[in-house]
């Protein structure tokens, strides 16, 4: 597909050179921030004060501070059980609903579908208004129950798992059907492992969507003690005197699960993430 | 024998039901709900009373949305403009680069994007903290005078989008790659044996055919720059003399500071309208099945 094949490439011309230069300095430029968030982690407040970009002496005491002094665990506590619960959920309803698209004749079912994907272009915060309002006169603000349900109904997700299970084939189901499978059998053994690439990318979607969401917990959380990691962190930064570097500690720490997953899970995040942009 | 076949008949319904109903619930509602609260002085606990254009016309007679708003088309503009460009060169790039390197390279490039908003914009409040930030530091260095650039209205935009940039180039230039490795080699390959200089190639060749994805590249970014809000409200609150205040921070402060919830959801629509403008632009253009 690209190009000749590697056997055949030409020696690298100049030009392969420079574009590699080019490459490496913006990867360095990329890196940078993270590395220095990484490093004014672990320098003691007089050390950032003094502007140098190496720590004097390593030290703890920022994490020790986010620790003792903030509801730190708590928040990675709820955003984890929200986002894992949110993907949980959202793999279920989009793999149910995207295999009733794309393998059952039903009235409605076009209507249903277009409406779905329409919604994928309205910006998240127009439904933020009312939302907010209902909920808080069902008392329902500061619930987790409130944080997971909105992620897990993500057209976007419905839609991919639509794509993988219309290559599901036909014989296969009536098969199963002859071999006298129940309809939510079928669908648990036959269907769902059938679509455990789909699964990967949009639980990744879900995951990350639930995760860095930050306009949608703030609004709807209302104490200490439910806020989400980024709210949380948020929180954090005061207009006075910034404590950068429990900032920073707390940046590196939250983004230490997402990185480790990224790292582990690459194929599928990539594939989440650029779902829709090249086919 | 009728039960069995309703059943049949049942199942596809049965099974789009756990979305469907979250999905009315906590999105289609509420869109529509918007719309119509649009119309009304909503303020939460007491009923909406029906106000017909009023928040639509105090909205566009409050210079401040004129501010939200160019300060959005502004950020807008530069954002995608750089971001893209860059992107297509670095793709351009990654494209000449050895096979060998691709992949961790790419996988470089993705980090900054999984790190959430406003972690980022945590980190960067460091990166442009005046006197101890790494900008400042690196400037001295260089002998080029202090920026404040959180705390001066000149400078404050461009702080977000160097923010933004930072965080969404390896994304895009990785979508624009492989958009690049899309296009069959034998086309680039009949342009070179036509005597065509790599320039050429790329100029009359590989850009032509890679304008679907650029097309995406250029309505996402914009789509996305049109709901800033993370990064400003994290940073600079909107300020300083609102010069990061954008639509959705105005949306925000009228919706949950002063509780006007009517006069939020007609902001909301207002963004939602040049949304889903953009959007249609893009299916014209397209022609694609893109969501």
């Amino acid at each position: 597909m690209s190009g000749p094949s590697q056997a055949e490439q030409p020696a690298p011309s100049l030009a392969a050179y420079l574009g590699t230069l080019v490459v490496l300095l913006v990867l360095a430029l990329a890196m940078t921030p993270v590395l220095w968030a990484v490093l004014s982690a672990f320098k003691s407040r007089a050390d950032i004060f003094a502007g140098d970009v190496w720590p004097r002496r390593w030290s703890l005491e920022n994490f020790d501070d986010l620790l003792a002094k903030t509801l730190y665990l708590r928040w990675m506590a709820n955003s984890l059980v929200v986002a894992l619960a949110s993907t949980a959920l959202g793999l279920l309803f989009c793999s149910l609903g995207g295999y009733a698209f794309a393998k059952f004749d039903f009235p409605g079912k076009t209507v249903m579908f277009w409406v779905v994907i329409a919604s994928v272009s309205i910006p998240a915060f127009t439904t933020v208004i009312p939302l907010f309002g209902w909920l808080a006169r069902l008392g329902l603000l500061d619930t987790y129950i409130v944080l997971i349900l909105p992620f897990a109904a993500n057209a976007f997700g419905i839609f991919l798992m639509r794509q993988y299970a219309v290559a599901i084939p036909n014989e296969l189901l009536d098969a199963g059907r002859i071999d006298g499978a129940g309809e939510f059998r079928l669908y648990w053994s036959v269907v769902l492992p059938l679509l455990r690439p789909a699964l990967g990318t949009v639980g990744v979607l879900i995951f990350i969507a639930s995760w860095n969401s930050y306009i949608w917990p703030l609004v709807m959380m209302r104490t200490d003690e439910m806020l989400t990691l980024p709210v949380g962190v948020a929180t954090l930064k005061s207009d006075q005197l910034p404590e950068y570097g429990m900032l920073m500690a707390a940046s590196v720490l939250s983004s230490v699960p997402i990185i480790g997953a990224f790292l582990i899970m690459q194929r599928q995040f990539i594939a989440g993430l650029t779902q829709g942009a090249v086919k | 024998m009728l039960w069995p076949r309703l059943r049949r008949g049942l199942t596809p319904y049965l099974f789009l039901a756990p979305f469907f109903l979250t999905f009315i619930a906590f999105w289609l509602g509420p869109i529509i709900a918007s719309l119509i609260y649009s119309f009304t002085d909503w303020r939460g606990f007491a009923s909406p009373r029906f106000i017909g254009f009023a928040n639509y016309t105090k909205l566009f007679a409050d210079p401040r949305f004129w501010v939200a708003l160019k300060n959005t088309l502004f950020y807008g503009v530069v954002y995608v403009t750089i971001l893209n460009l860059s992107a297509l060169a670095l793709a351009l790039c990654l494209d000449s680069l050895w096979l060998r390197f691709k992949n961790a390279v790419k996988v470089g490039f993705f980090l900054p994007v999984t790190i959430s908003l406003v972690v980022a914009a945590v980190i960067f409040e460091m990166i442009f903290a005046k006197g101890v930030g790494l900008l400042n530091i690196v400037q001295k260095g260089l002998g080029l005078g202090e920026i404040d650039w959180l705390g001066d209205p000149r400078f404050s935009i461009w702080a977000i989008i160097i923010l933004r940039v930072w965080r969404a180039l390896g994304y895009y230039a990785v979508i624009y790659f492989a958009g690049l490795q899309g296009i069959p080699g034998d086309v680039k390959e009949a342009a070179r044996l036509d005597g065509c200089s790599p320039w050429q190639v790329t100029r009359h060749v590989t850009l032509p055919l890679l304008k679907p994805v650029i097309l995406f590249g250029v309505i996402m970014s914009t789509i996305w720059a049109l709901e800033l809000f993370d990064e400003p409200w994290v940073l600079t609150k909107g300020g300083p003399a609102d010069s990061t205040l954008t639509i959705v921070i105005y949306l925000y402060q009228a919706g949950f500071q002063y509780v006007e919830l009517g006069y939020a959801a007609a902001v909301s629509y207002v963004l939602t309208l040049m949304i889903v403008a953009i959007a249609i632009v893009q299916k014209l253009l397209s022609g694609r099945e893109v969501a």
